[in-house]
């Protein structure tokens, strides 16, 4: 999600066009986002709606300290995360949070290819974590939240943090083991054995 | 050195996320042990395609971005509550049959008429004596 300083800054001065626009770049990404945590298309895109609702109403307090789409995952965080809050019903999440079509942002370097491929894959195991240990790992691993930032917008422990943390990834790595024969471990292997580019 | 059991729990951590002695142990171990070795490169290489799913997008329904766009437009206005819409849209419906009501008034007023009857003309009265009060006839 790229989105220009200059698109941000004209939203903030009201110009109607640059908010759609910023909308339209942004809001893929924020739909995303929202599906990982909430594990429902549903919820994900009340949340995406929320999401740009706060946007508007907080974006003249924006100062650029952080990128636009750091903080922008920040509020989708924690819409999300009261969205969850006031949710009554569960959900089953049996294939809920699988995307139906993963899109690449762009071309990738050839050396990263192979976690691309594995991060198509992932998606679907991710989505089927336990959802605690689910929303821990997509804060954490994938939009690289730091253990303090999880344990405010999930109003846990840092210790308990890393607790779900640790279990989210010790089960994941089984399950892609699981679904693949062991192809983290070959490929990771295979990758020691070659030896790794720096 | 330290045996695969104490040393399994640091092996899905990051880096950062072990303290400098953790963090030594752990290589440490790694360095000796070919098993806890691949399961480390296993966690690292995880870690790499978690990271690269921060820019893997999912496409929404359709809608969505048309719902975004409208939800933020009312914001713009103002007004979100559902309530005061359907108030608004009431009001406005009925400010609408007023206009139209007028008009259709209007309209008929300015009509020009279907015939031009010309005016009757005056009578004129003839010179008649005027009348003497009762009052006055007693005196």
């Amino acid at each position: 999600m790229e989105v220009d300083r200059e698109l941000v800054e004209a939203a903030q001065a009201g110009d109607r066009w640059a908010l759609e626009e910023l909308v339209r770049r942004t809001h893929r990404s924020v739909y995303t986002c929202a599906l990982r945590l909430v594990g429902n298309p549903d919820d994900a895109a009340d949340v995406t709606q929320d999401v740009y609702l706060r946007v508007v109403r907080k974006l003249g307090g924006f100062r650029h300290e952080a990128s636009f789409s750091t903080w922008l995952n920040r509020v989708t965080t924690n819409v999300a995360m009261s969205t969850l809050k006031r949710r009554t019903r569960r959900f089953a999440v049996e294939g809920a949070a699988v995307p139906a079509d993963a899109r690449d942002p762009a071309p990738e370097p050839a050396e990263r290819a192979e976690a691309v491929a594995l991060a198509r894959r992932l998606e679907r195991l991710v989505g089927e974590l336990p959802e605690g240990q689910r929303q821990v790992l997509v804060l954490r691993d994938i939009y690289g939240q730091s253990t303090e930032e999880v344990a405010n917008a999930m109003g846990l422990t840092p210790g308990a943090v890393k607790v779900r943390l640790f279990r989210a990834r010790e089960r994941l790595k089984a399950d892609l083991e699981a679904a693949e024969g062991g192809q983290v471990v070959a490929l990771a292997g295979r990758r020691r054995a070659t030896g790794r580019r720096s | 050195m330290t045996n695969c059991h104490s040393v399994r729990p640091l092996l899905p951590a990051r880096a950062e996320e072990l303290t400098v002695f953790e963090a030594r142990i752990r290589a440490e171990h790694v360095a000796a042990c070919a098993r806890c070795a691949t399961e480390s490169a296993a966690y690292s290489r995880l870690g790499q395609a978690l990271a690269v799913m921060a820019n893997l997008e999912v496409e929404p329904a359709d809608g969505t971005l048309e719902r975004v766009l409208v939800a933020i437009g009312r914001r713009r206005t103002g007004v979100t509550d559902p309530r005061v819409l359907a108030a608004a849209g009431s009001a406005g419906a009925l400010v609408a049959t007023v206009v139209v009501a007028r008009a259709v008034r209007q309209r008929r007023q300015t009509r020009p008429p279907v015939r031009h009857l010309p005016l009757p003309r005056r009578l004129r009265l003839p010179n008649l004596p005027v009348p003497t009060p009762a009052l006055a006839r007693a005196k």
